[in-house]
């Protein structure tokens, strides 16, 4: 019992047994292993923001499918964000590497997690984008029209510009919550930060200290993306948002 | 006065908390009348589900037996391997009989007890790609458990012969380990001699064969508590000893095994070796 620290005189320290809480916190340890935390965030970083980038792209093209009057194309945006919103996560990626794999398609673990998150990203930002596009009044494409601009053009030069400053915001918080969830690339052995914490707790068992440690490291990680993506926004809108 | 009063009266309340505060962790089980025991349930045969859905194998015999020592009911608690040390530093569990080695890093952390069980890590793979030597490991696609000391192990025999790790894969528990070498996603599982054995029974795994074992390594382990708590630690042992004396060991082992425990493996339990 010679290491025990108790805290007797403290009432709000008190577990059942009336003891003080009597862990003591080794930091040493997650120290010695940062440049393996520091990896796993990168590889974090590096799967949201591809995982972002491309579900804006596939969010764009659905949006307009979605509003194209052509069935097919409807019936396809439609079933892609109604399965994207309306199932877990944890399912999507669990699908994408045992699920395929079933059907004998190999993903790899970071392959798998990249495309759950595309999948439900795209399916989100569909949406978001939706909303954007359906706030631009129509009488400004008639008018590009007359102008003699093809739908490209409208697209490319008068709506896009003002919708993705109107869902810049919204689309920032899927950027967070795309990084907070790659967090389950754990369940697939993704080596991103929670599987690598995972994995040198298991070396030391200071489970605790790993996972504060990885706590904070996302908090920066979001706030970092927070804070660029506003100072993105100042250059890109001039303050016009 | 009253604030006066008021003082004395949380002192003495302080005061009575401290005397509480003796009770250790074998005086609370004993006063809550229950043992919560972990165990990770998809380790066969040393604990899963049985058929009724109920908690079974070697681990859960253990923490019966544990239970009807000390005289209080046994509550099972399901872990995965990574949830063993939060259990216990979070109060859930009092002690987990999850096959836990008992690396000299760990024991940093964690309270062992003596070693109750020996195991061999052992390779698992199609009978077909014909592993003869763990060397053979060296061009093939490898997987094992997160959070376990045989993913430990093969690491560190894959640095050591320079294989890199772009061939391994972990995966979150030992079912999807298996899940992912049944689909073919790895050529190969790292496990337990126990866990396999267990395995290459079944029907979905009549193709598989189990290869060599992880040279050099005996996969010694031990109860664990919190590290603190000595006392709780010193019955646990003697808890030990007891159950290869009065042959529950022996019991437990005929149950999971089919047959009499290996007598090298009851005399390494005794030397606690």
């Amino acid at each position: 019992m010679g290491a025990l620290i108790k805290h007797p005189s403290d009432p709000f320290l008190t577990t059942e047994s009336g003891q003080g809480m009597d862990y003591e916190f080794h930091w040493n340890v997650v120290f010695q292993n940062m440049p393996e935390l520091l990896n796993g965030a990168f590889v974090t970083l590096h799967v949201s923001v591809l995982a972002m980038l491309l579900g804006i792209v596939i969010a764009i093209l659905l949006a307009i499918a979605k509003m194209n009057n052509s069935k097919p194309y409807c019936y396809i945006a439609t079933t892609w964000v109604e399965i994207a919103r309306n199932t877990p996560a944890l399912f999507q990626i669990y699908m994408a590497y045992f699920g395929l794999g079933a059907l004998g398609i190999h993903l790899s673990p970071y392959v798998a997690v990249l495309s759950a998150l595309v999948f439900i990203n795209a399916g989100y930002l569909t949406e978001t984008f939706r909303g954007g596009f359906q706030s631009i009044p129509n009488t400004q494409y008639s008018a590009s029209k007359s102008l003699g601009m093809t739908s490209i053009q409208v697209y490319r030069y008068i709506i896009l510009p003002q919708m993705l400053r109107r869902i810049y915001h919204p689309m920032t918080n899927q950027f967070v919550w795309s990084i907070l969830m790659s967090s389950l690339g754990i369940l697939v052995g993704m080596g991103e930060l929670s599987g690598t914490t995972q994995r040198l707790q298991s070396l030391s068992f200071r489970t605790l200290e790993f996972f504060m440690v990885a706590a904070v490291m996302y908090f920066i990680i979001t706030k970092l993306v927070l804070i660029s993506s506003s100072l993105l926004s100042r250059k890109l809108f001039k303050g016009e948002i | 006065m009253m604030r006066k009063l008021a003082t004395s009266l949380v002192l003495s309340c302080i005061a009575f908390t401290s005397v509480n505060a003796t009770a250790d962790q074998l005086d609370t089980v004993i006063q809550r009348g229950t043992l919560n025991c972990g165990v990770v349930l998809d380790f066969p045969p040393m604990g899963y589900f049985d058929g009724n859905n109920q908690p079974a194998g070697f681990d859960v015999g253990y923490c019966n037996d544990l239970a009807a020592a000390l005289g209080v009911e046994s509550n099972i608690l399901n872990l995965t391997w990574g949830d063993r040390i939060p259990s216990l530093i979070s109060g859930k569990t009092d002690v987990v009989i999850g096959s836990t080695s008992d690396t000299l890093e760990r024991a940093k952390s964690v309270g062992f007890t003596y070693p109750y069980f020996v195991f061999k890590f052992q390779v698992i793979a199609p009978k077909n790609k014909n592993i003869q030597s763990f060397d053979d490991l060296k061009n093939l696609k490898v997987g094992a458990a997160l959070g376990t000391t045989y993913e430990t192990e093969y690491l560190a025999y894959a640095e050591k012969k320079g294989w890199g790790t772009d061939n391994y894969t972990a995966f979150k528990s030992e079912n999807d380990a298996y899940l992912g070498l049944y689909q073919g996603k790895v050529d190969a599982v790292i496990s337990t001699n126990t866990n396999i054995a267990t395995k290459l029974q079944s029907a979905e795994f009549k193709d598989f064969a189990a290869g060599p074992f992880v040279p050099n390594y005996d996969d010694v382990v031990g109860l664990i508590a919190k590290r603190s708590e000595g006392a709780w630690i010193s019955y646990l042992n003697l808890f030990l000893v007891h159950q290869i004396r009065d042959g529950n060991m022996n019991t437990h082992y005929n149950k999971h095994f089919g047959s009499d425990a290996p007598a090298d493996l009851i005399q390494s339990l005794r030397d606690n070796k």
